[in-house]
């Protein structure tokens, strides 16, 4: 059957896929790059909620982020509460790759001193230690590890807890609030 | 219909004229808008990401990584303390000597504000705000009241808040 636009014959049905290869290809970068830089520096885990809360972003700053999840697991339920969590850590992290036993204090100092010093050949002047640790963590699990950034040469560590204006209610300690 | 229309409107012209006209240009702009609009959605998600964190800085406990300039500080006589006690089911009992008692971090704060020495703001208590700061928290408190001890420090505009020293109190 002739086609009622083109009388001389039929449709030649073409697709033009030009802009679904970029769709597609832009989406495989995106989520490339938003796995690779959002998930491998910052391990999901509960921060502190503060009460009346000072906190300040960091900004665009080299920095090493050193994670301490609990070890009830990388997953935040919302809802959960928060002392019900384990008080002990799963591991640690040092920036995106590096992961260490708890009690394995000389690598974690070799691993945030060896992290400074590449951010430092790169160029940055000042690197910046965060240190991202469970909200449920003992202070006895967390001190040793502020003793191993100090033995790394580092003077000043930011700790992190939620904003200001984060909406997350319902991570409140008894006792603290 | 408006695509009935449009074909109405082609059969019309001439024929010679519905080929494009030699040396006109046409600008696919189906690319660029998709990849603008990718763009977009990628700025806006990773921005929303870590958003709601953010720090404090804080001085870490023991001396050795000072620079020169800290390390010249004397060592201060009498550091105002604030002692944290696990009081079982992850709560914590929060007192600071010379002071009433503190049930809460926002007691802690008014407290703190309290026992400042500040004349600009007319803060009349004993203690500047250079004032050293400790922070002295049990094994078994848990890290969310260490950093809102720490928080309620900074909220009372001291400057100089810490953690107690390994083999130093508790």
């Amino acid at each position: 059957m002739a086609s009622q636009v083109f009388k001389r014959g039929p449709v030649k049905a073409e697709m033009n896929i030009t802009p679904l290869i970029d769709v597609v290809f832009l989406l495989i970068v995106f989520f490339m790059l938003v796995n690779k830089i959002v998930s491998d520096e910052t391990v999901p885990m509960m921060v502190p909620l503060l009460n009346d809360p000072m906190t300040r972003e960091l900004g665009e700053v080299e920095r090493v982020v050193v994670n301490m999840p609990s070890r009830s697991g990388n997953r935040v339920e919302p809802g959960e509460s928060p002392s019900a969590r384990d008080p002990n850590a799963g591991f640690v992290q040092v920036g995106t790759t590096q992961r260490f036993d708890p009690g394995d204090l000389a690598g974690i100092t070799a691993a945030v001193a060896a992290a400074r010093e590449s951010a430092e050949q790169r160029g940055a002047a000042n690197v910046e230690v965060v240190l991202r640790a469970d909200t449920a963590l003992f202070y006895e699990v967390v001190r040793p590890i502020l003793d191993a950034i100090t033995d790394a040469g580092v003077e000043t560590v930011h700790l992190t807890a939620l904003l200001p204006e984060s909406g997350a209610q319902d991570a409140v300690f008894p006792g603290g609030g | 219909m408006r695509a009935d229309a449009a074909i109405q409107q082609y059969r019309k012209q001439p024929r010679h004229s519905r080929k494009p006209k030699k040396g006109g240009m046409n600008l696919n702009l189906t690319s660029m808008i998709d990849v603008i609009f990718l763009l977009l959605v990628y700025f806006v998600v990773t921005a929303s990401f870590a958003e709601d964190e953010g720090v404090l800085t804080a001085r870490l406990p023991q001396q050795k990584g000072e620079t020169e300039q800290t390390r010249e500080t004397p060592p201060p006589t009498q550091p105002l303390r604030i002692i944290l006690r696990s009081s079982g089911q992850a709560g914590v009992d929060i007192s600071v000597p010379g002071a009433s008692r503190v049930g809460n971090f926002s007691e802690l704060q008014a407290t703190l504000d309290g026992l400042m020495l500040d004349a600009d703001r007319g803060k009349r208590g004993i203690f500047e705000p250079d004032h050293p700061v400790l922070i002295q928290p049990d094994g078994q408190v848990r890290w969310d009241h260490v950093v809102n001890a720490f928080n309620a420090a900074i909220a009372a505009r001291f400057s100089n808040v810490r953690f107690v020293p390994a083999g130093e109190g508790a």
